[in-house]
């Protein structure tokens, strides 16, 4: 199961690059059908695939030792571009999230999603697991300052996401079972006060979740459609190109945060669960990775990223399909979109630069 | 946590532990939301199938209720009946064709092939998801015949729809006008949103003036329909605004009593308000029934009407154009009074003719008036004093003058297609013919012949104003103050009075030309002048017999007048078509309108005026 030839001398790790190009293959049929045949949105969709896979080679050149290096450092310039973001940063779709570099504009938010994961497997590489408990706050600290940068531009699920990969990090690095227990009580507790927080169009996106049919028009049009296209979809679907809530649009965003309305509504169940295992082969093979990986910074790291991979899909999946409020997040690997899609894939990158950079010495492993 | 000791492999032993607790939430994640979606397209799927498939959230547009139409008294002349139709969606219906078939076998009697070849002519260049009403109603027993079988009928729909209807039919044909189906040509001119889902247009008369006011803006409501097109629910709605009602200056007593003088005989009748210009009625014979436009005429009935020789669907009172005749004479004198061509005391001896360059212009009176002034020459309808005074006026006079009456252009009535008629003057003539004016065509101009055309509404309104005194008005049907127009500058008050007098002679003196018609308006007194029109040029040898000219060669009898003589409550203009001489077709009629309207209004009957 070891990466050797060609593969290994590209840091790539086959298996996982197996994985990706399949989903990526379904992305680019996906996309066709959803913009309605359009090969102009396709073509963009296949530059943006060229460039995050050309992104993710380039990662996995880089030794995970080099990546601890510059992990504190990437951290802190990730939180000062946040910062710098919420006073001078371009307003889109009513929220401040771009910062704009000359050349390019860029997300912040994006580079944290593999920042503070790097950070936090960083903070707890130099002791041995389970933390002691000023690190153990020192990573809460990192991930609440993140999420409350985020949260503020504002950008609720990217922060919430944010924030669950952090979590996982605490997670992996063995926090006691009761304390996990424990917060998640205090959290659901803390409900009412996070509400009493919340903007007006988040508070809307919660009630419009919560009941649909309320606003069919406004909030709710959005979630009735997309279960319209999931469940007339049936077992077998309607088909490739086949969608007509997409196609006779009803659906909004159906190339980007909805594509899965569309995908299953073409592909049917027999579609979703292949697309499901799809990705619990891209999760597993990320947490094998992790599970062999030699030290902890490369541990904590993969871990982390793979479970990322995991909320995203399943806070995508589960908006969709009605089960969760719409956050606005594309699906991974599946969706039309740049910049989250080249973080994704930068992601991918540490994983085969983590798998592929390890000494001739394997460390001795215990029974 | 930790006990500071460190154990590679107890480190790495809790580690792979959470990796297989991540691996087990993942799985349970992935379940969970297969599970969801295997709900979502297993056990909803029917329902969402329907959703998909059939369900549709669409806009339908609710046309506004056109407004009505009143006559001054409130009386509805226009009025919104509802009625059962069938209205089909090709887009819904997926073979119209035999779905037509299917409901012509249902009502045989109401399909025709014409109904076909209209829907298929609509189905053309109409978008396909506007439906469109078939142009028949249904009874309740029909109504009822369809609805037991409407699932029969995907596409088609049983709806109530108000449709137009003229109580009053033919008699106010003309004025109100009437309703009809969107044609190809209107619908290139019209706003699309605004007339979606209205199918009838006003065509003629007030309908169309006024279409802006009654047509209204539609609303809308936001449906949910099934695949049937049939409306679930209502998810939003945006009431229409209606039609304007428009109160008319019409009184529908008098129109009708208009309509009975008239009796059909080809002709028009118009009795304005002289001091405001309202129009009483406005009758135009022979009339037409207007509800049997609002459906779509069939053709036949259609022809039957364009073929007519009384021509029905011309409204005579603005569209049709008559030599004014001797109508013209009391203008005529009165300008040559006011711009001093001729004194009060002026007089003329009348032989009978006129000879003027070798031409012999006859008097109507073979053996003359005698001794004539102004006085007699209107109310005897002296044409030999008039040759002379037109000769000594000039036409461009006479023409100049006759504007100031509003002769020679439109009056500017609320309606639309009215005519200007025509007054000759010398550039006229250059200009429209190419030939230089002769002094014989001034001759009978200025008794009202010759190239000279006026309408029955320009021969009521010059009355008016020389009821008024001057005082000039804009004949208007809308119930809504009109300003008067200005006056006419008056040099001389007594040439008025003067020649009102003469024209009160022509119905309360012995020798007046309608001395028989005083019966007729008794106790009130009238003013008025008749005319004879002549339709055919007589040789001079000829002599004019009405019983042996065929009727559309015999003389248009004519008449205007104007009652009570001070403080005048009606102005009348009369035309009857080759009616014969206007003192026996026409000014009965206007003495009867006239008095039927100042009784009505229990107007006092004046005293006897001081014989000038």
């Amino acid at each position: 199961m070891e990466p050797r030839g060609w593969l290994m001398r590209l840091h790539l790790d086959g298996w996982l690059l197996a994985g990706i190009l399949l989903l990526i293959t379904t992305s680019l049929l996906v996309v066709y059908s959803a913009s309605g045949g359009n090969m102009a949105v396709v073509e963009r969709h296949g530059l943006r695939i060229a460039l995050a896979f050309g992104g993710m080679v380039v990662m996995a050149q880089i030794p995970p030792h080099q990546l601890m290096r510059w992990a504190p450092w990437l951290f802190i310039a990730g939180l000062i571009m946040l910062v710098a973001v919420l006073i001078t940063g371009t307003i889109g779709k009513g929220a401040r999230r771009w910062l704009d570099l000359g050349i390019i504009r860029f997300q912040p938010s994006e580079l944290m999603k593999l920042a503070l994961p790097m950070f936090l497997a960083w903070l707890y590489a130099w002791q041995p697991l389970p933390p002691s408990w000023p690190r153990l706050l020192a990573g809460l600290a990192a991930i609440a300052m993140t999420a409350g940068l985020i949260v503020v531009q504002p950008d609720l699920g990217t922060s919430l996401l944010i924030a669950a990969s952090g979590l996982f990090v605490l997670f992996f690095v063995g926090l006691s079972w009761k304390w996990i227990i424990g917060a998640l009580g205090a959290v659901i507790a803390a409900l009412p006060v996070i509400w009493h927080f919340m903007y007006d169009y988040q508070k809307q996106r919660v009630l419009t979740f919560l009941n649909p049919e309320s606003d069919p028009l406004g909030a709710g049009y959005h979630i009735i459609q997309s279960k319209i296209a999931i469940g007339s979809g049936g077992v077998w679907g309607k088909g490739f190109l086949g969608s007509t809530q997409a196609h006779l649009a009803f659906l909004p965003e159906s190339t980007t945060d909805f594509i899965f309305s569309v995908f299953s509504e073409e592909f049917g169940l027999w579609g979703v669960g292949l697309l499901l295992l799809g990705y619990t082969f891209v999760i597993f093979r990320s947490l094998y990775i992790a599970w062999r990986a030699e030290n902890n910074f490369g541990r904590l790291l993969a871990a982390s990223l793979s479970m990322t991979l995991f909320i995203y899909a399943f806070v995508n999946i589960g908006m969709v399909s009605g089960l969760l409020p719409v956050v606005g997040l594309p699906l991974p690997l599946i969706s039309y979109g740049g910049s989250a899609l080249i973080t994704l894939m930068l992601g991918f990158g540490i994983l085969m630069s983590i798998h592929t950079h390890k000494s001739r010495l394997r460390p001795v492993t215990s029974s | 946590m930790s006990d500071g000791h460190y154990h590679p492999a107890h480190e790495q032993q809790l580690f792979r532990r959470r990796i297989l607790w991540a691996a087990a939430f993942v799985l349970l994640g992935f379940a969970i939301l297969f599970a969801r979606m295997a709900y979502l397209q297993v056990m909803l799927y029917d329902q969402y199938k329907g959703l998909a498939e059939g369900n549709r959230i669409s806009i339908e547009v609710i046309p506004p209720v056109r407004g009505r139409i009143y006559d001054r008294n409130h009386i509805v002349l226009a009025d919104n009946q509802p009625v059962y139709v069938l209205s089909i969606t090709p887009e819904k219906a997926a073979d119209w064709e035999k779905l037509l078939s299917q409901l012509s076998a249902l009502f045989p009697y109401k399909f025709d092939t014409e109904t076909r070849a209209q829907f298929a002519q609509w189905l053309k260049w109409q978008k396909k998801f506007n439906s469109y009403t078939l142009p028949f109603e249904l009874d309740e027993i029909e109504a009822a015949r369809f609805a037991a079988r409407s699932h029969h009928f995907p596409g088609i729909q049983l709806t109530t729809e108000l449709k137009r209807v003229y109580p009053y039919g033919s008699m106010t044909a003309h004025v109100v006008g009437y309703v009809g189906r969107i044609n190809e040509k209107e619908l290139k001119t019209l706003d699309p949103q605004r007339y979606k889902g209205t199918d009838v247009i006003g065509k003629s008369g007030i309908e169309k003036y006024y279409e802006d006011l009654l047509m209204g803006q539609p609303g809308w409501r936001q449906v949910e329909t099934n695949a049937r097109g049939r409306v679930i629910r209502v998810l939003e709605e945006q009431p229409p605004v209606n039609g304007q009602d428009i109160v008319l200056t019409l009184d529908i007593h008098l129109q009708k009593k208009a309509y009975a003088l008239l009796d059909q005989r080809p002709g028009a009748m118009v009795a304005l308000h002289p001091e405001t210009g309202a129009v009483l009625a406005m009758a135009s014979a022979p009339g037409y029934d207007a509800n049997l436009f609002v459906d779509g005429i069939s053709r036949r009935a259609y022809a039957q009407l364009l073929n007519n020789p009384h021509r029905p669907l011309i409204n005579r009172p603005i569209g049709g154009v008559y030599p004014p005749g001797s109508t013209i004479k009391p203008f005529v004198a009165l300008i040559a009074l006011e711009h001093k061509i001729i004194s009060p005391n002026h007089r003329i001896f009348d032989p009978g003719y006129f000879e003027y360059a070798g031409h012999i212009y006859r008097d109507w009176k073979r053996q003359g008036h005698g001794y004539v002034d102004v006085h007699k020459a209107i109310s005897d309808s002296c044409d030999t004093f008039f040759y002379q005074l037109g000769l000594k006026m000039g036409i461009d006079l006479i023409h100049q003058g006759l504007q100031t009456f509003g002769f020679d252009q439109t009056t500017g009535i609320d309606l639309p297609g009215e005519l200007k008629g025509l007054i000759p003057n010398k550039a006229w003539k250059r200009r429209v013919r190419g030939q230089p004016w002769y002094n014989g065509e001034t001759i009978i101009a200025s008794i009202g012949q010759g190239y000279s055309l006026a309408t029955p509404l320009q021969l009521a309104r010059a009355t008016a104003i020389l009821a008024n005194r001057g005082t000039q008005i804009i004949p208007h049907l809308r119930k809504a103050s009109v300003e008067p127009e200005g006056h006419i500058e008056i040099r001389n008050r007594e040439n008025w009075e003067r020649v009102i007098r003469a024209m009160e002679a022509v119905l309360h003196s012995p020798h007046g030309t309608a001395w028989r018609v005083r019966q007729l308006i008794a106790p009130y007194r009238m003013a008025g002048k008749t005319g004879t029109a002549q339709v055919k040029r007589l040789q001079a040898e000829e002599e004019y017999d009405e019983s042996k000219v065929p009727m559309h060669e015999r003389d248009h009898a004519l008449f205007i007048g104007f009652a009570p003589i001070k403080n005048p409550q009606i102005a009348i203009s009369v035309i009857v078509e080759h009616g014969g001489s206007g003192s026996k077709a026409a000014a009965p009629l206007a003495a009867q309108l006239a008095k039927y309207w100042l009784e009505r209004n229990h107007v006092p009957p004046q005293q006897k005026r001081r014989k000038p």
